[in-house]
This record gives structure tokens, C-alpha cells and sequence, in this order.
């Protein structure tokens, strides 16, 4: 393809480059903003603008013309994406359809994505549980993948230090697998949830805890978050649509406008990244190769910084598309562990159930969150027939559902006056640690394209036997507690959904010691190509249990100050 | 949007016949607003007869004020799988006969109690793979659906949720635990 670019060289030249906008680039971004350096963000998606390109923020229900059902045309046409909780009519053009952007599933793989400005930080669950030093210490002590370079030492300044701009809300708990943080006031559990945790007090003494999760919304301090524009969260739930208020973090509400506001930033949406330029006799890379993802013309940037962060699998496309006569097989790929030990969260199981007491109770308003169970299997040793463990969600709720039994008047009467109250509903859903095995990766695909002439992804990744085991003692211990709280009707269901659904896939470009079986360092650079840097989930080693964004967050701000202070040497 | 909006346009133009008794039905069109349905104009009326009785209008709107039919043809037409809408539209075109055997008279000239009785009961059928079996779970489908879709469309309508039961985009503070009894409870007359 001609390079039709007729813009000089140093135009065309930053002094970093961040290829994606989503929650990790946008914190690379801002950083670098903060610290004076002149940066280029590259999006492979259209922009999109702070409540300008929010078309349903503040729509009705009854303005959504299937009531927010998608057409079975459209999920006919798009399983994948049509599986997705978040794909309802109100935020469908925040996701990627399964026809726009092909790729080959070796194993059912549900791959969501969104392609846009912000990623899919404007639609994620909004958890942020820090990690600690159980989980990083997990390869090593178990034996799987490999050591991490860092400890919890290492990441916990920074955790500190997205966790005060992004806004998060949380007790101190004092849970040692689940450290404390910065946090705004948390949001109380409700009536239900409290008396269960009573009961696990009660039972298990101090092993097992079920907290309020700590969650990405700003419930305080609202001057601070003024100057990004934002304001308190409004308990809306609609956050999928974008939020008008800036109540929950966004890259899209948050970090962008604040680095745009630095003036160092330029913000280059359409440019799918083609690959990363590597000079054979630099011996670095200087630049990255985008397609216009409109016109499909072919432009070069320029910089001695480049930041990779194009969501986990799409990091691993790029890398592996990198290539040059140093790297044949994909940039900083020597041995030949490029798209490989990719895991994910095992999202499998769920239990619901039913509670009689508290009869005289139910809940009004709205929140964000609800209850989050840390991991209690395996934390201090080796104690059960599967590796690692699982968090969990749990939430209580309560409402007055009319009575549809009836027709005519008496229909219409329950309908406008649903006073009759059912017993309070339970529920929890698994969050499994899975583990990364060679077996389990992304390479490209040899023959088949997408429109911008790019290889597709190929994706081969599957559950294993700890996996299984993983859901059968989570349904079993989780049925047990409910038990012993006095729950009844107790269900439990294993989807078997695909990897992938979970949203968390990581891995592929892990950090570790050792050039030998790792591709990034403790800095988060390619141990081959130093002047490349992975902070996203493509870098993950192993994967814990905790929802994982806060993680890159502060992995991408901790790698924007290293790379400064490398450029100052 | 501008299909949907023709749309609609087609759907109150249709609708709007149901309140004029004089109409002349002799040529039964297909209506083409629900391209994936062959549901005629009469059908569309009986549809409209049927969900007024589900949700009669009183001192608060009905179901046919809010041009629930119109959204119960939309969803079959937009949300269903084929086969669903087959069932569905089955079930529509059966109904008459079934209302006749069932009522001994037309489903229009029965008085509104007859009409309950004959569509809930129509909900409780159970179908099986004989021919008439097949009939009656079409029916009991389309009743189902039918229901289904005039409680959600007449719940989730911009009359009820602005000015009966409004609806708040900022539900307020959490309160996790209140007492029901402290509850005001609005008696709304429907």
C-alpha cells in the first residue's frame, strides 16, 4: 500500500505513542500528559466525546423502542456480542458486532469488544479490588506459569494513585488477601446482606467475608472530582450508556479530557494499528504503521516510547503482526511465547436462593455495587484437589411484584399497585482464577483477513480439569453458606459459557524474570525491544481472581513514570 | 428511525380503524408494517379487542388507548424467531373459530366477563403433537405472548410512566433497609 502521507516526518513525530484509548491507554496517556511529554493516542474506533456521543444517557424506557431488547435479526446475525449482559438496545453501539469484525474461534471463544474512544472502559462492571501479595505470589508457590517480577510493594503507590483520580468507593475492611485503599465512603450493604455476613462471621469465623464491593463511582469528596468535570455518581445504573454526570471512571470522562486539557496530547481516532515499526539498525523501535480505518490509507507515526495497550487480545495481534528480519516472528517474540499461556476468569457458576426473614424489609433508591466474597479457598496453603480459587459476587434484593395471574380490571389493579412482597432473593455468581497454560493462545490466522487487510485472530482457549473442579466446589461451598444463613429454595446452574464472556481475558505478552519464558519485564518492557511497553491485560502472568482493570490502571501508570525517567537518563 | 417512524405512522392509521365500526373490512389487506408477519387489518382489530380486554380502559387509560397492539406486532415482528412468530400468528388465526366452538358466539359480541374467561382459559391450554393439539399450544402461545406483551407495553408506556406511575432516571440514596410499613402506599384506581 502507497504511503500517500505527504505530512513531514516530524510532524508525525511524539515523543510517546499510546496505541489505545480504553482504561489502560488513557492512564498512559494522562500520565505522560501530567509529566510534560508530548503524546500521541492512537484508537482504532470512532471518537467518542464526553456526553455529546452518549445518544441514550438520558432516554426513557419507553423511548427504546423493544423496551431495550435486541432484534432477533441483529442476534441472529451476532451470537457472540448477542450473549453479552451489557447488549441491550440502549448501549449496542458501544459494542463490537460479530459481522464488522471476524475472527476464528479453534474453541468457542466469545470475544466483546468495543471499539471506540474509551474502549470499553465506558462499559465495564466498574469493580476494583486491589490485588495482593496471595495472588502474586500464586505461580511461584503453586508451581504454574511463572514468577512475577513485582510484589505487591511494587504496585501499591500506584494503586493509591488511580484509585484517588478515578474515584473509588470502598470500607476498610482489613482483609489481608484484599488490601484497603484509597477510598471515598462505601456504600452500605442492605439488610439482607449484612445479616448474612453476620452468619459467615458466625460460622466460619474470620475465614470467610462477604463485603461491600468496592467500586469505580464517586460518592464523596465532589469538589476534588470537579476539576475533571464529574460529578457524584446519581445511583442511576445506567452507566452502559455513558454517564452524563462522570459518576462512574471512564477513560472517556476522565482521563482523556484531563490529558486533553494538558494540551500535549493529540487524539487520532480511526487508526487501526497495522504493526510496530522496528529499525533492524537502531535496533529499537521508532514508530507504528496504522490504517485509516475509513479511507484504509496507510500513515507512520514516529517516537522513542511506544505503550501497547489495545485490550489483552488485540495486544497480542499487534505484537504478532510486528514483524521484521530481528523479529520474524512477531516484535520482542524470541522465544517463541508471543499469544501464548492466555487465561481468563472462570464465570461459570451461579447460586440463587430465598430468605423468609427480614419479612418487615425491603430497599429504596439505587446503588452501584452490591456484596463481593474475597477468595477464602487456598489463600494461606494448598488446601483443596484444585489450584488457586475463586471471588464471588452476592447480592440481596427485594421487590413488590404484582400479581399477573389475573386479567381485565383486576390485572390492571396489581399491576398500578404492586404491594404484595415475595421473600428476599439471593444470589452469587463465581469469579474463578484460571490457569495459564502454553496450550491455551492467540496466533494470526494464515489466510483469512479482515477489511483492512489485517490477519485475523485465531483464538484456542479452553477450560480445564482445575477449572471444572473450581465450579463444582464453588457451588457446593457457596450452597452450604446459604444453608447454614437459613436460605431456602437453593439453586444452583453451571452455564459452561465460553472463555471469553467473562471479559477478562488476559495473558499472551506475560511479564517475568527471565527472557527465556517471559516477554516483558518488571517495568513492563519487552525484555528484546525495551523502548515497547505492554500495561494492559496482554501482560497479566497469571490472573487472580479480582476484577482485574484497577490492576492495568496502575500497571500503565507506574510504566508511563518509568519511561520517563529512562528518557531523562 | 425513519422506517420505525413510517412505521408507526402505518400502525396508528391501522389502529385508528378499530374505533370506527362502519369500516368496511371486505378487502382484509395484509399490513405490511410487520414485514415478517402476514397479519391482516381484521387481525390487527381482533388483536386490539383482545388486549382491551386484558387491560380495559377505566378512569386511568386502557391498553388500546396506548396503542399497545401496535407494540405486542412489533415485538412478534422484530424479537421473535420465525418459528415463534409461525406459532404466533397460528395461534392469531385460529383464535376466531376457537372463540366461536368455545363461546358459541363471535369474540366480539361476547360480554367483557365471557371475554376473560375465554382468554385466560385460552392461557391455560395444553397442546400435544395431534393436529388439534398443535392448535390449541398455538393458541395458548399467542394468548401468552399476547398478555405478555400488553402488560409490558401498557407498563412500560410514556402515559403510565409520566403520569401515573413516573418514572425516575435518579432513583436517589441507597436505603438498605426500610420498613414496608413506613411505605406510603398510593392507592392508584385502575
Amino acid at each position: 500500500m502507497a504511503n500517500l502521507n505527504i505530512r513531514s516526518k516530524q510532524e508525525r513525530t511524539y515523543q510517546a505513542i499510546v496505541i489505545g484509548s480504553g482504561i489502560s491507554g488513557a492512564w498512559a496517556a494522562k500520565e505522560f500528559c501530567d509529566l510534560g511529554v508530548k503524546t500521541l493516542m492512537l484508537e482504532r474506533g470512532r471518537n467518542v466525546e464526553h456526553i455529546k456521543d452518549y445518544p441514550t444517557t438520558n432516554m426513557l424506557p419507553y423511548e427504546f423502542p423493544h423496551r431495550n431488547q435486541i432484534p432477533q435479526e441483529i442476534q441472529e446475525a451476532n451470537p457472540v456480542i448477542s450473549r453479552c449482559y451489557a447488549f441491550r438496545e440502549d448501549a449496542m453501539h458501544f459494542f463490537v458486532k460479530d459481522t464488522d469484525h471476524p475472527y476464528v474461534q479453534e474453541k468457542p471463544f466469545d470475544w466483546i469488544r468495543g471499539y471506540q474512544v474509551g474502549g470499553k472502559s465506558l462499559l465495564w462492571a466498574r469493580q476494583v479490588q486491589r490485588w495482593s501479595d496471595f495472588d502474586f505470589d500464586g505461580p511461584a508457590r503453586d508451581g504454574f506459569a511463572v514468577d512475577w517480577p513485582i510484589r505487591y510493594k511494587d504496585i501499591e503507590k500506584w494503586y493509591s494513585h488511580v484509585e484517588k483520580f478515578a474515584g473509588v468507593s470502598g470500607f476498610k475492611d482489613g482483609i489481608a488477601q484484599l488490601p484497603d485503599g484509597e477510598f471515598l465512603p462505601g456504600y452500605e450493604l442492605n439488610v439482607l446482606e449484612k445479616y448474612f455476613a453476620e452468619q459467615l462471621k458466625k460460622h466460619y469465623g474470620n475465614d470467610r467475608h462477604m463485603i461491600s464491593a468496592r467500586c469505580a463511582h464517586i460518592h464523596g469528596n465532589a469538589e476534588y472530582f470537579a476539576q475533571q468535570g464529574r460529578a457524584m455518581c446519581q445511583n442511576r445504573n445506567l452507566c452502559q450508556r455513558g454517564c452524563p454526570f462522570g459518576g462512574y471512571f471512564s477513560s472517556n470522562a476522565s482521563t482523556i479530557p484531563w490529558a486533553l486539557k494538558t494540551g500535549n496530547l493529540t487524539l487520532r481516532p480511526d487508526a487501526v494499528v497495522h504493526s510496530i515499526i522496528y529499525d533492524d539498525e537502531k535496533g529499537k523501535a521508532t514508530g507504528v504503521r496504522i490504517i485509516d480505518r475509513l479511507t484504509k490509507e496507510t500513515e507512520e507515526f514516529y517516537s522513542d516510547v511506544i505503550f501497547v495497550n489495545a485490550a489483552a487480545l488485540n495486544t497480542n495481534a499487534i505484537l504478532l503482526n510486528s514483524t521484521s528480519n530481528r523479529f520474524p516472528n512477531g516484535l520482542g517474540n524470541d522465544n517463541g511465547l508471543l499469544g501464548k499461556f492466555v487465561a481468563f476468569h472462570n464465570y461459570r457458576a451461579r447460586v440463587s436462593g430465598q430468605y423468609e426473614g427480614h419479612a418487615e424489609f425491603t430497599t429504596s433508591g439505587g446503588r452501584p455495587t452490591s456484596g463481593y466474597f474475597p477468595r477464602f479457598r487456598n489463600v494461606y496453603k494448598q488446601e483443596t484437589d484444585f489450584l488457586r480459587g475463586y471471588a464471588a459476587g452476592f447480592s440481596a434484593s427485594r421487590g413488590s411484584g404484582p400479581d399477573t395471574s389475573g386479567i381485565g380490571m383486576d390485572l390492571k389493579n396489581s399491576l398500578l399497585n404492586p404491594d404484595k412482597y415475595g421473600p428476599w432473593r439471593v444470589g452469587s455468581h463465581m469469579m474463578g482464577e484460571t490457569i495459564p497454560k502454553e496450550t491455551n493462545f492467540v496466533a494470526l490466522d494464515p489466510n483469512q483477513k479482515d477489511e483492512w487487510g489485517m490477519p485475523q485472530l485465531r483464538i484456542s482457549v479452553d477450560y480445564d480439569d482445575n477449572d471444572e473442579k473450581m465450579v463444582k466446589d464453588y457451588i457446593e461451598q457457596m450452597t452450604e453458606m446459604f444453608t447454614k444463613a437459613g436460605f431456602t429454595n437453593i439453586q444452583s446452574s453451571d452455564s459452561k459459557q465460553a472463555p471469553g464472556l467473562d471479559i477478562h481475558e488476559m495473558g499472551g505478552v506475560r511479564m517475568g524474570k527471565d527472557p527465556k519464558t517471559s516477554l516483558l519485564n518488571a517495568n513492563h518492557q519487552l525484555h528484546a525491544v525495551p523502548n515497547v511497553y505492554v500495561t494492559d491485560g496482554a501482560s497479566m502472568t497469571s490472573t487472580s481472581t479480582q476484577n482485574p482493570s484497577l490492576t492495568y490502571m496502575a500497571f500503565a501508570a507506574r510504566a508511563a513514570h518509568h519511561a520517563v525517567a529512562e528518557s531523562k537518563k | 428511525m425513519n422506517r420505525r417512524h413510517a412505521l408507526r405512522h402505518i400502525a396508528l392509521i391501522s389502529g385508528g380503524l378499530a374505533l370506527i365500526p362502519s369500516c368496511d373490512f371486505s378487502k382484509d389487506d395484509i399490513l405490511a408494517a410487520y414485514q415478517n408477519l402476514k397479519v391482516t387489518t381484521s387481525q390487527k382489530v381482533l388483536l386490539a379487542a383482545i388486549s382491551d380486554t386484558i387491560i380495559p380502559a377505566g378512569e386511568i387509560k386502557g391498553a388500546l388507548d396506548l396503542e399497545v397492539p401496535d407494540f405486542i406486532l412489533v415485538m412478534v415482528n422484530d424479537c421473535f424467531t420465525k418459528e415463534n412468530q409461525e406459532k404466533f400468528t397460528a395461534g392469531l388465526t385460529a383464535f376466531p373459530a376457537y372463540a366461536e366452538k368455545t363461546a358459541g358466539k363471535k369474540f366480539d359480541a361476547l360480554s367483557t366477563k365471557e371475554k376473560e374467561e375465554l382468554i385466560l382459559n385460552g392461557t391455560k391450554l395444553e397442546g400435544d403433537d395431534t393436529p388439534e393439539g398443535k392448535e390449541r399450544g398455538n393458541i395458548a402461545y399467542f394468548l401468552n405472548s399476547t398478555k405478555r406483551f400488553t402488560i409490558q407495553g401498557y407498563m412500560a408506556s410514556e402515559y403510565i410512566q409520566t403520569e401515573i406511575i413516573p418514572y425516575s432516571l435518579i432513583p436517589g440514596e441507597y436505603n438498605g433497609a426500610v420498613l414496608i410499613s413506613d411505605l406510603q402506599k398510593p392507592r392508584i384506581n385502575g
